[in-house]
């Protein structure tokens, strides 16, 4: 009766485990090397070119993009940026908050607004911003990366944010809202006293999403912004003189800023969901 | 109950903003890219006269024809490419890592990049790519190859390489999700049904994850088609997709033969969404569950 | 059971035909890490037997079900199913079907469809899958649904799919985790009177398991008792209702009353425990409990009366807290002098004679107190 044991099933299992654990492994690889590759290049001697050896390690082409005047100047080009950023990020925040609650309220019409707000990141930059473009000169409206670049970026990162809010609403428990309103609150008073706080690391996540859509975005503001570029547009202008370390630097730089917003936003989302689990158990 | 009443004044007056927002700056100049497509003329002008002449000019060009076909090739590749990939990662990251913290990591490392500057990841592939580049460097110092291989920087090869490092989380995301929303209950039931694994796949997971995979390749495909800085980046002035004509065009200051490429990629891409959709109806999408 | 029906593998076997069983648990053992779900537990199913895994939740019992089921494989010991060694196989292997808690049904597949699923996995031909299909779904009456997918059923039309789907393949043991658990209380009576006429008249064994008494006791040939990750007793609901062999088992099963204390004498047939309450006495069978021992007995809050005479040996006074009627009986619970709950159950029918608040004496048999022996392994 008794026969030859047998490996566990579960254990014969484990072969396919190991080809797809191999595939991702090595796709994490070819997916970070060029990224570490750009940061360790970064670093090279003040001889040293785009590609290896390194010819030594100095921080020589962070000063020389911190040295550089007018032409290669990635000062004013980093400034705009942020300043653009920010303001997205502030009227993502607002508007998206906005058109979140909204879908709460499930007014009339609320799928095709949401399928507009889908839209908005389906659409490809290029026709957003070549589209975009020609409608200002139809209006005669001049272009400018602070006017123009700044309406444009928006409709990239509203989507977003929107969406953002959207899953945060989703997960909030409206219990607690119902328990404030039955106190007596009203429904302004509540939302400000008992519905903000509550998703405020959401917002906060949202905010930073939009920041990092707009400090990156390229294809849109290519067409919107006048003589004054944006950063992305002097790396892609610079590129196409010369390839450098410098943009190496610049893009390293960039790179870490990205990722530690990225870890801002995740703890955030990750603080308001221990909060809120708190709350329920 | 909640803070907003449903279908109040007060939430139909919160979403005015956003809404006028798209609308203004997103649906109304792709539908006036339109209207500027069929513009007669020379002149810009908004009382040129209306003609399809623009479009005929394009289809009478043997090699914008041939750059048509060059960019649904080279979409069609790498949604395949990322399609695949993206699918045994997402497999192997949801259902087969055991141990909270690895799946963590594993996919933080996964997505992470996915929240950098695209355009920084594909200027990171040049040292890569290029007769000096590493790929190069390495090949030459195992002494797989003598002399440097030219195919890798301002080629198609070079470009796909990036585009797949840059698009494979595209196409896995939405099947992460769908993968997550399976109960393991289901792949249990199939096994006491006498379904083997393999089975259990095709049968069972597969299926369930379809709707995942095609949003997947949906993603995927527009942004290849509108991915001109790539291309730009590692195919130089020696490579360019539908994309980088309108880019070309729009700086020659020919916007009439920009808007008919920029009208000839919405329709691809709308054509593309629609047989998507066709296959999967998005607004069903877990309406089952 | 008629146990003369029983296949026999071998024909060339030993004179002493031993009845198959359908399903044998041989010291299975399953741990997760540190913490052990399921401690050596063995089993023996006998042909077309209902048999109900009872215990509260974490007590191994699904566990258990699972490593029968061949979804989780055990560290140890042995599964027999109809008599053949499947400890190492895999559940598409087995011959098992199984029903889950929320039915698990395959949300892109029409009932038709899902229920054929089992023998296109057994490669039958496609007429034939067709037909049987029709046959089971009229058989349980879902033959409108057919076309309809799991989203738009109700609860009841969901379990009946299921269960179709399991049934279809004739298995040997039908496999059940909570399977009414996720029904609404009102069909449940009727759904458990349903399975068990199907049970009886397919011949397949059904293993149940439930956190219910109530579906264990009116349900099962046979009861199994876990707890913390092993069985505590196994036996017919009667035996197991009436002649609890643990002190869990006492105080799980409903309308027990469980005393704790120490062997004090031994005499003619009875041993005297010291509880915190008073001396009581207990009747025992077979080997002597230990003087001095630790050793629990319980006894039925029906057998207790409130009006102790001579033949009633054992006696306790208590406060009454709080009285409840359910028809057929009036549940008195009251408060023993160590804080313990003690209850007594008075027929329905007659008057009531405590109030709340009242103190009285209780009494009851020395026979009708049940001492309870080690956790059976």
């Amino acid at each position: 009766m008794t026969r030859w044991p047998r490996i566990g099933w579960k254990t014969r299992l484990s072969l396919t485990s190991w080809i797809l654990g191999t595939v991702t492994v090595i796709f994490l690889t070819y997916q970070w090397l060029p990224i570490f590759t750009l940061g360790l290049l970064s670093f090279s001697g003040p001889t040293g070119g785009t590609t290896f050896p390194m010819n030594g390690t100095s921080f020589h082409w962070y000063q020389e993009v911190w040295r550089a005047t007018v032409m290669n100047d990635f000062k004013p080009p980093l400034m705009r940026s942020t300043l653009l950023a920010a303001a997205c990020s502030l009227t993502t925040i607002v508007l998206s908050v906005m058109a979140a609650q909204a879908m709460r309220g499930q007014f009339r019409g609320n799928s095709w607004f949401f399928y507009l707000m889908l839209l908005g990141i389906m659409a490809p930059g290029i026709l957003v911003g070549f589209g975009f473009a020609i409608m200002m000169r139809i209006l005669g409206v001049e272009l400018s990366w602070d006017t123009t670049t700044f309406l444009v970026q928006v409709s990239w990162t509203l989507p977003f944010g929107f969406l953002t809010m959207l899953a945060v609403f989703n997960r909030f428990d409206t219990r607690v809202e119902e328990a404030a309103l039955t106190l007596g609150a009203s429904r302004l008073k509540t939302f400000r006293r008992i519905t903000l706080p509550l998703v405020l690391p959401g917002v906060i996540g949202a905010g930073l999403f939009g920041f990092s859509l707009s400090y990156d975005e390229y294809a849109r503001s290519m067409f919107t912004t006048g003589p004054d570029t944006t950063l992305p547009l002097a790396v892609m202008a610079q590129l196409d003189r010369q390839l450098t370390p410098e943009i190496y630097a610049i893009g390293t730089t960039t790179t870490l800023f990205s990722l530690i917003a990225v870890t801002l936003c995740t703890a955030g989302l990750w603080a308001m969901r221990r909060s809120t689990s708190l709350r329920r158990s | 109950m909640s803070t907003i009443r449903v279908r109040s004044a007060a939430s139909y007056w919160l979403a005015v903003p956003a809404a006028a927002w798209m609308l203004g700056v997103v649906v109304v100049p792709i539908v006036l890219l339109v209207w500027v497509s069929l513009w007669g003329g020379r002149a810009f002008s908004t009382a040129s006269p209306l003609t399809i002449d623009n479009y005929i000019r394009f289809f009478s060009n043997q090699t914008y024809l041939k750059l048509v076909g060059t960019t649904l090739v080279h979409t069609a590749t790498l949604m395949a490419v990322t399609g695949v990939l993206g699918y045994c990662i997402a497999y192997f990251l949801t259902m087969k890592v055991k141990s909270p913290l690895w799946r963590t990591v594993l996919f933080l490392a996964f997505i992470v990049p996915f929240w950098t500057s695209t355009l920084i990841r594909a200027i990171a592939w040049v040292p890569f790519l290029g007769v000096n580049g590493v790929i190069n460097q390495t090949l030459m110092f195992v002494g797989a190859t003598q002399s440097p291989i030219e195919a890798f920087l301002y080629s198609r090869t070079g470009i796909t390489m990036a585009q797949v490092s840059l698009y494979t989380m595209m196409a896995a995301g939405p099947v992460v999700y769908m993968l997550n929303s399976i109960a393991p209950q289901l792949r249990e039931a199939a096994m006491t049904l006498k379904a083997p694994p393999l089975t259990v796949f095709w049968r069972i997971v597969f299926p369930l994850t379809l709707p995942g995979v095609v949003i997947g390749q949906v993603l995927v495909f527009l942004n290849v088609m509108s991915d001109f800085a790539t291309v730009a980046t590692i195919g130089g002035n020696k490579h360019a997709l539908l994309s980088n004509l309108v880019l070309l065009f729009y700086e020659g200051s020919q916007i009439r033969a920009a808007s008919v490429v920029a009208v000839l990629l919405m329709v691809c891409m709308l054509i593309g969404v629609v047989v998507a959709l066709r296959v999967v109806d998005i607004r069903r999408l877990g309406a089952d569950r | 059971m008629d146990t003369l029906t029983a296949k026999v593998d071998d024909p060339a076997a030993p004179v002493t035909v031993r009845p198959q069983l359908d399903l044998e648990l041989r010291g299975v053992r399953k741990r997760y890490g540190d913490f052990v779900a399921v401690d050596g537990v063995s089993l023996k199913v006998e042909k077309g037997q209902f048999v109900c895994l009872l215990g509260p939740s974490g007590c191994g019992k699904t566990t258990t079900l699972r490593c029968i089921a061949g979804l989780e494989e055990p560290d140890d010991g042995g599964i027999l199913i109809g008599g053949k060694e499947v400890t190492r196989d895999p559940p598409w292997e087995r011959d098992i079907a199984m029903m889950f808690q929320d039915f698990a049904l395959f949300p892109h597949m029409t009932v038709a469809k899902q229920v054929g699923f089992g023998l296109e996995m057994l490669k039958k031909p496609k007429s034939e899958i067709a037909s049987r299909v029709k046959h089971v779904l009229k058989s349980f009456e879902i033959a409108s649904l057919a076309d309809r997918k799991p989203g738009s059923l109700s609860g009841g039309q969901r379990q009946r799919v299921a269960l179709a789907r399991a049934m279809i393949t004739e298995p040997r043991i039908l496999l059940l985790d909570e399977p009414i658990g996720a029904l609404d209380y009102s069909l449940r009576e009727t759904v458990m009177l349903e399975l068990k006429l199907l049970q009886q008249r397919t011949g397949i064994s059904f293993i149940w398991v439930t956190h219910d008494q109530n579906e264990a006791f009116s349900l099962g040939d046979l009861v199994v008792v876990m707890n913390h990750a092993r069985i505590e007793q196994q036996g017919p609901p009667e035996e197991i209702l009436q002649r609890p062999g643990t002190a869990f088992v006492a105080g799980f099963v409903q309308g027990n009353n469980v005393f704790r204390g120490r062997v004090a004498e031994i005499a003619d047939g009875h041993v005297r425990i010291e509880t915190p309450v008073g001396p009581f006495f207990v009747p025992f069978t077979g080997a002597a409990p230990v003087a001095g021992g630790e050793a629990s007995f319980s006894v039925r809050a029906e057998l207790i009366t409130d009006a102790p005479s001579e033949r009633h040996g054992n006696r306790v006074t208590a406060r009454c807290t709080a009285v409840e009627y359910f028809g057929s009986v009036r549940r008195h619970i009251f408060e023993r002098p160590d804080g313990e709950v003690l209850k007594y159950d008075q027929f329905g029918a007659h008057a009531a004679r405590i109030a709340i608040g009242q103190t009285a004496e209780l009494g009851w048999q020395k026979e009708d107190c049940v001492l309870h022996g080690r956790v059976q392994r």
